[in-house]
């Protein structure tokens, strides 16, 4: 496993992938725990990509509205609905990523 | 998410609040203004009316402007000859528009824009102790 490039998604994937592998009794060998870039098939990992890119995109309206505000053409109320929603949407993520992370060190530092 | 959409529809009713806030403020600027042309109609008082705007997509009730109509009140009449828009008789038709009942409704659209603004607070609080819960 690729210590070294472990991001939060990666933790995700192969969190999900852990999962999988206690369900279908293991994943193929040559996808195994060493290929975690792909989270489609984890449904973990799938959870957590589309949260993040709920995240982006709201994100994304948040600054387009403060976009146009300072521009002069935007409404103040699009703009604080807009940041409002983004922010939720990014605590929330940044919460269930935490607690996905907490878990998936907590596996890495299981006796074997 | 429910409270996601309490937001959206206060936001509704932050902007007919704040649409109301401009029509008093046009009908306050616009209390002296008398007709351009003599003996014609002054500036008329302007009232925002509301209704029920439902949003097919979330399923929430919000609120939408329903129109914008002149005041059918009768125009004040002063004895003015020497105003430039008196008619022939000498007198001049001055707006309907009483700063008094401006100022009420100002304060009642105030205090319902801040009634918005914090049910937007509570949900937005709601929503981050939910979160929290999370963490």
């Amino acid at each position: 496993m690729a210590i070294g490039s472990i991001g939060a998604l990666d933790a995700a994937s192969a969190y999900g992938k852990a999962l999988g592998v206690g369900r279908t009794g293991g994943v193929g060998g040559s996808a195994g725990a060493g290929s975690v870039g792909k989270s489609s098939g984890s449904a973990f990992g799938g959870m957590v990509e589309s949260l993040v890119g709920n995240a982006a995109g709201s994100m994304r309206a948040a600054e387009a509205a403060s976009a146009r505000q300072v521009a002069g053409k935007g409404d103040l109320i699009d703009v604080a609905t807009a940041m409002g929603a983004a922010e939720t949407a990014l605590d929330t993520v940044v919460a269930v990523r935490d607690r996905m992370v907490n878990a998936y060190t907590d596996i890495m530092r299981l006796q074997i | 998410m429910d409270l996601v959409d309490s937001i959206r529809v206060s936001a509704t009713g932050l902007r007919a609040q704040s649409l109301r806030m401009r029509i008093i403020a046009e009908n306050l600027a616009n209390a002296d203004s008398v007709s351009a042309t003599p003996g014609g109609d002054p500036y008329r008082r302007r009232i925002a009316s509301f209704q029920v705007d439902m949003d097919r997509d979330s399923g929430t009730t919000g609120v939408g402007v329903r129109s914008i109509d002149g005041d059918k009140a009768a125009f004040q009449r002063s004895y003015q000859p020497g105003n430039p828009a008196a008619d022939a008789k000498g007198y001049v038709l001055l707006p309907n528009v009483n700063p008094l009942v401006e100022a009420a409704d100002m304060k009642a659209a105030q205090r319902s824009y801040e009634a918005n603004l914090n049910a937007i607070e509570a949900a937005k609080t709601l929503t981050m102790r939910t979160i929290d819960l999370l963490k």
